[in-house]
């Protein structure tokens, strides 16, 4: 009978695991790559519009879907904007109103693969310019700690509940140290898990913590890529409680197949995970979750059985100290490797707020490493020759670890508001476009990569009314007379494709420069056509 | 002080360069329906290259064009059908030269010399208004074109290669 109880649940847990690993390959097929950037916008930035549009356009580096789009009017009334299309990388707005003269601010908010919202805003003024009207604040403070800690806790439910059921599960014996607490970590995880979900929504929606009832927040939660990680994160910590609190025979897969969740669960959002290789990058992020709960886990029973001097202590210890060495030689491969994947650039490590926090968890690494060296080295062996003074030792220097695991969890869920260098030079790497329109010609000028330093400039020259444009010579003059350097100067070549190229122009400083394009129609006919662009750093 | 000095001179010096630096027309006034001589000054080359073909065009409104030989250069005219039909002494006016080119020559840049051509300008010309004759300076390979015009509203001065030109009096 209690033959046929295990099998079953074996089976059982093996069943889940398998659930897991599909919603984890299901999650990643929706093509996933980093925080998108917003590349074009109709009206541009800035313009100042003789008549009130009838459509605005978002264009996005990557494929997005609008999670809030509001237009404040000039007097500081929102109009939220529900009638769109998206066809491709671009949203299409329909205008509802006819808009007065002054200045407007269209308000987006989008969501990309990473589950990640971005939001910016854009002027543009009819007739002529007015004050702006105000925005509200960008950065709830509230919400934004209420993420942190809900992450957190998502972290000790995972890595601290689920590992230590696995540690429980698989190394302790019989003597289950810490029951109570790994118990407790995962009902902290369950709490968190579905609440993390909800300020997800409300982070997407935009909206304050006080709107945390509304059933929309949570569905939109739920559609981000962070509801993968949040059912996932579910199931496995489900799968750690049955491990704990099930039969005794079917401990083994359930906690088996819960670790396996908790890398599923963190592979599934994320920075991270969402990198280019994709094939890479997510059973890194894998093995790299699955490792933390191994080794975070084992921990508080690992201490606990130590201190209280239980039968199974040694063999624990033993058990522990034999798996410990290649688990965290592959959990910090997977983690250099993804970190050299995100950060890109060794100045990146200072210069970016992911950087730095990078750094902070290196820190604290450091620490971790070199106490759990201590132990495994200096004291393992004695502790497992059963000297009760060093086992005391250990003892503390567990508890330490411990609590630098916690700071680390703390660091880690800080990245949830950085956006990686990875993603950073993404959106560096665009280029800027400007359209200029006037009666004798228009140009298309695309500079790439929109930022200071090396560039290339291609240029596409109809005439007024959108007709072929023959010129003999077009030349790009950029300019910028705040900063006292002499405009740019160059002449531009045919490559063949029907543009006009200038390649090796050195942008030196970003800002707004003044684009000027000389077009030479006839040989006594010159038309000039310039408009702003703005170059970012 | 010598601040002051120093950038008084650097105006001066800027200024004159610019003032300098275009192709302009000696008589910069004439009244329609009269005869004009065109004297185009060319006070320098392309970059300091050698000046070896200047060439006008003609606009529309000015008629009956005659160019003055230059010993040492070829000189060629294009000729085209005008936009309208004019008078001229009681016979209808519709084709004549559109461009004078005065090519082959060498004019170093360290020299000045001009270039002369005789223009009626047709009694229909906007009284009032500015008359801009482009000319296109080819040094070898090099070129520069005094070819701009200036917009509505735009300042002739901001442009980097004016055309010249010549205001249009009443009809005397």
């Amino acid at each position: 009978m209690v033959d046929t109880t295990s099998k079953l649940s074996g089976w059982l847990a093996g069943g889940l695991l398998a659930l897991l690993m599909a919603f984890t390959v299901m999650a990643s097929t929706d093509q996933a790559f980093a925080h998108a950037a917003l590349i074009k916008t109709d009206p541009a930035d800035g313009a100042v519009l003789a008549q009130a549009p009838t459509r605005l356009s978002l264009t996005f580096s990557e494929p997005v879907s609008p999670l809030v789009l509001t237009l404040v009017k000039p007097d500081g009334t929102p109009l939220p904007l529900t009638s769109f299309r998206l066809t491709d990388q671009t949203i299409e707005i329909d205008n509802p109103q006819a808009l007065k003269s002054g200045t407007h601010v269209l308000s987006w908010r989008v969501i990309s693969a990473d589950g990640h919202p971005v939001g910016g805003s854009l002027l543009f003024s009819i007739g002529a310019p007015s004050e702006p009207p105000a925005v509200p604040e960008a950065v709830d403070w509230p919400l934004r700690e209420a993420i942190w800690i809900g992450k957190v806790l998502l972290y000790i439910g995972l890595f601290m509940g689920v590992g230590g059921a696995f540690a429980l599960a698989w190394l302790s014996g019989e003597g289950r140290p810490g029951q109570r607490f790994v118990s407790a970590a995962v009902l902290c995880g369950l709490v968190a898990a579905p609440l993390s979900l909800g300020f997800q929504g409300l982070d997407a929606l935009g909206a304050p913590l006080s709107h945390l009832a509304q059933p929309v927040i949570w569905r939109t939660g739920l559609g981000t890529s962070f509801g993968w990680t949040v059912l996932v994160a579910l199931i496995s910590l489900g799968l750690g409680l049955l491990s704990l609190a099930g039969p005794h025979r079917a401990a083994k897969p359930f906690a088996l197949a819960g670790l396996a969740g908790v890398g599923a669960a963190l592979a599934a959002s994320g920075h991270a995970g969402a990198a280019e290789p994709q094939w890479l990058t997510r059973p890194l992020v894998f093995v790299h979750g699955a490792g933390i709960g191994f080794w975070a886990g084992a921990l508080v029973p690992l201490g606990l059985a130590l201190r209280r001097q239980t039968a199974d202590a040694v063999v624990f210890l033993r058990r522990f100290s034999l798996a410990i060495l290649p688990v965290v030689a592959v959990l910090a491969t997977a983690g250099i490797v993804l970190a050299v994947i995100q950060v890109q650039t060794p100045s990146a490590l200072v210069g970016t707020a992911y950087g730095r926090l990078l750094l902070v968890k290196l820190a604290l690494l450091v620490f971790l490493f070199t106490l759990a060296a201590v132990n495994r080295w200096k004291l393992t062996a004695s502790a497992e020759a059963g000297a009760t003074e060093v086992q005391r030792r250990l003892t503390r220097s567990i508890s330490v670890e411990m609590l630098l695991v916690l700071a680390i969890f703390g660091v880690a869920a800080g990245w949830r508001f950085t956006p990686p260098p990875r993603a950073l030079a993404i959106a560096a790497a665009q280029p800027v476009s400007v359209h200029i329109h006037t009666l004798q010609a228009m140009a298309d000028l695309t500079i790439t990569p929109g930022h200071a330093g090396q560039v290339g400039a291609s240029m596409i020259i109809m005439t007024g009314d959108f007709g072929p444009l023959d010129a003999k010579e077009v030349t790009l003059v950029l300019s910028k007379p705040d900063s006292g350097i002499e405009p740019l100067k160059r002449a531009a070549t045919k490559p063949g494709d029907g543009s006009w190229r200038v390649d090796n122009l050195v942008i030196p400083v970003p800002g707004r420069w003044t684009v000027r394009i000389d077009i030479l129609v006839s040989d006594f006919q010159i038309v000039k056509i310039e408009a702003p662009v703005d170059i970012r750093p | 002080m010598n601040k002051y000095l120093l950038a008084a001179a650097a105006l001066l010096v800027l200024g004159t360069n610019v003032a300098f630096a275009h192709i302009t027309l000696e008589t910069q006034e004439a009244a329609v329906g009269s005869t004009y001589k065109a004297v185009l000054r060319v006070p320098h080359g392309c970059d300091g290259k050698a000046t070896t073909a200047v060439r006008v065009q003609i606009p529309e409104g000015a008629i009956a064009v005659k160019p003055m030989p230059k010993p040492g250069w070829t000189l060629q005219t294009k000729k085209g059908k005008y936009e309208e039909s004019y008078h001229l002494y009681g016979q209808a006016v519709s084709d004549g030269v559109k461009e004078v080119d005065w090519s082959g020559g060498n004019l170093p840049d360290e020299f000045y010399d001009e270039f002369v051509f005789r223009a009626t300008l047709t009694a229909d010309l906007p009284a009032g208004q500015k008359l801009y004759f482009p000319v296109v300076q080819e040094c070898g390979d090099a070129t520069d074109r005094w070819i701009e015009i200036p917009a509505a509203g735009q300042d002739e001065d901001a442009l980097e290669n004016p055309a010249p030109g010549i205001k249009l009096t009443p009809k005397k």
